[in-house]
């Protein structure tokens, strides 16, 4: 195996990598604000991959506006979630339990939905002329322009919401509030605007992680957000809960994984590739519990 | 006093045996085979009530234990030519063939000891990461069957599994499974448990030894699921890496919230809610006419409806249907706990 064979690997892991690392901020935020797996995330991300399929097939957009509508359906998905699960039940004080099985059940009934209303199958997702192409470096790389639209976008996206989360003064109340949510309140910040705004980051970062997707495998399924809504989530954890930059890069450090595990092993192994993630995980949390980077919230 | 209360508790049998005997004699195919699985699922979720409902952990990792179970009795079970034309196994195995009790003590014993080697090392973790990881363990347990082909015919699956499954055996294990937490909630070893849910730091400072007793469920709890795994396997008389994957670990936990989690009734209502309601339910997605208006089937709306009931319980009772109560057969004395 070359240097060569491993820069090359390392370019197709970008995409993957990308899109684990958006998923996994709008994990780590939610988490962090609402001690809450959100578990519907992938179905989030699932919706607005169909919201720019619609979009781009059916009412004929050009698409750019396609990605406007993948960011506003996964938005619009998001807050109707938030508005009309996790709000009318966290309301009443519930145990963790209760709002896990309500998170879940509203991820299996969005994808049971979807699965009902498009059918099982995988349809195409549109494409566009200046993501198609391949470029060819002097030492014989090759890269898919597309994965480089990718990986600019995602890291403009992730050093923007870092930037937000870190400085601005909705995203220090957003802090404050998964910290300690009561002292919060003292202060005077709006606990349930906190919540809105990292449900609207974390969904508008699931609506461009979907469109990459689309483009990166090329379709879209009802069921698209299951697996890679686990790795994401695998992803915020090791990136240590509430820690945005840290998911990002937990997110490309898996991504990178299982893109490794499959290319350096033989073929026969890589139906394996859970297992390897998993492992990884265990390994991961048996030498830091709490992460590879510093867990941005209390102790939960 | 006790003498009524034995009464009753023989009354109780000889009611269920008669009704057992009235399903088997007047219900045939399909709707048998719903009362078997109504019983096999709570026996199921019985064992997962033991393992979360009763300490302060709480683990997904109960697939991975019950796949080992399942996979253990159809091994044992299945005949020797079949197994010598699908699989490739160690000649002890292939030609081992045993009776039902046997695999199914096998599939407990093989449940109870998977779970406790795969979720120690997870013990040392907490809160979401115990979650995380014992999560890990069902989603692991079920890629690794798909890959070692050779004792599990990958994702084809094994199939042709002895049918031993009927009314009696589970009905029988059933009754004897609630015996058995209900007396053992009323032990020393229940009291100690009940304490650790409570507040784990006062249970450690009265010298309960946590990790003992949490272990101890543990042990039990998947022990019975293991029992409930091998009864499934010889009911459905198919076995795949997908039988005990992660959607079946939500079911049975779903279960648990639906009923209410930590007591024996509501694992009872919460498996009947799920296995009879989305039977109950199934007329609706097969399109019928209302006034004159006919309204189309849609497929898959019953998966969509069962949803959105578990979301609407969890909003509006989230402690649910039994709220933390227990049905009793007599009613207790005053003061008692």
């Amino acid at each position: 195996m070359s240097a060569h064979y491993l820069a090359q690997q390392l370019i197709n892991a970008l995409s993957h990598g990308s899109i684990l690392a958006l998923l996994a901020i709008g994990y780590t935020m939610i988490y962090g604000i609402l001690g809450l797996i959100n578990f519907a995330h992938g179905e989030i991300f699932m919706i607005g991959a169909f919201a720019c399929f619609g979009a781009v097939e059916f009412l004929e957009m050009s698409f750019p506006a396609g990605v406007f509508a993948a960011i506003a359906g996964s938005v619009l998905a998001g807050l109707l979630i938030e508005r009309f699960v996790y709000r009318p039940c966290l309301k009443r004080k519930p145990e963790a339990l209760t709002v896990f099985i309500a998170s879940f059940g509203a991820s299996l009934g969005l994808r049971n939905l979807f699965t009902m209303l498009f059918g099982d199958g995988r349809r195409p997702f549109p494409s566009a002329g200046f993501l198609e192409g391949i470029i060819v470096t002097e030492s014989g790389l090759t890269v898919n322009v597309k994965d480089l639209w990718i990986f600019g976008v995602t890291v403009i996206l992730v050093v923007g919401v870092s930037v937000f989360v870190k400085h601005t003064k909705a995203g220090i109340a957003m802090r404050a509030v998964a910290y300690d949510a009561n002292a919060a309140r003292l202060v005077g910040i709006n606990g349930a605007t906190a919540v809105l705004t990292a449900f609207l980051l974390a969904s508008i970062l699931a609506g461009v992680s979907a469109v990459a997707y689309g483009v990166s495998y090329g379709i879209v399924t009802p069921s698209m957000g299951y697996q890679i809504g686990l790795d994401a989530f695998i992803a915020a954890v090791l990136g240590g809960i509430g820690n945005v930059p840290g998911a990002a890069v937990a997110g490309y450090i898996i991504g990178l994984g299982e893109i490794l595990f499959v290319a350096l092993l033989p073929p026969g192994y890589s139906a394996a590739r859970p297992t390897f993630v998993w492992a990884l995980l265990f390994l991961i949390l048996f030498l830091k519990p709490s992460g590879l980077f510093r867990p941005d919230m209390k102790n939960r | 006093m006790d003498m009524n209360k034995a009464m009753r508790s023989i009354a109780g049998l000889a009611a269920l045996i008669g009704l057992l005997f009235l399903a088997e004699t007047f219900l045939r195919g399909y709707y048998l085979r719903l009362v078997i699985l109504f019983g096999v699922t709570s026996i199921v979720a019985l064992g997962v009530t033991v393992i979360n409902g009763y300490t302060n952990i709480f683990s997904l990792g109960f697939g991975g234990p019950m796949m080992a179970a399942g996979y253990a009795s159809a091994l044992l079970t299945l005949p020797p030519a079949y197994k010598s034309a699908v699989l490739h196994l160690p000649l002890w195995l292939e030609q081992m063939q045993v009776s039902f009790p046997v695999a199914m003590l096998c599939g407990g014993i093989f449940a109870m000891l998977s779970s406790v080697v795969l979720l120690l090392p997870a013990f040392r973790l907490r809160g979401q990461y115990f979650i995380l990881a014992s999560m890990g363990v069902t989603i692991v347990t079920g890629n690794l069957a798909e890959n070692f082909r050779s004792f599990t015919h990958g994702d084809m699956g094994l199939r042709s599994i002895p049918a031993f499954t009927n009314i009696w055996w589970t009905y029988g294990i059933l009754v004897a499974v609630i015996y058995c937490i209900h007396r053992l909630m009323e032990s020393k070893y229940g009291r100690a448990l009940a304490a650790i849910s409570r507040d784990p730091e006062l249970a450690g400072v009265m010298g309960i030894d946590i990790a003992r007793y949490t272990m101890l469920s543990f042990a039990v709890g998947s022990f019975i699921t293991g029992v409930g795994a091998v009864l499934w396997v010889h009911l459905v008389l198919t076995m795949n890496p997908k039988a005990f994957n992660l959607v079946y670990v939500f079911q049975i936990v779903a279960m648990l919230a639906i009923g209410g989690i930590g007591t024996i009734s509501g694992a009872l209502v919460g498996a009947g809610v799920l296995t009879f309601g989305a039977e109950l339910l199934a007329p609706v997605q097969e399109g019928f006419t209302v006034m004159g208006l006919r309204i189309p089937p849609v497929f898959g709306l019953v998966n969509v409806l069962m949803a959105i009931l578990l979301v609407l319980i969890m909003i509006y009772k989230p402690r649910g249907i039994m709220n933390g109560r227990e049905l009793r057969m007599c009613r207790r004395k005053k003061g008692d706990p």
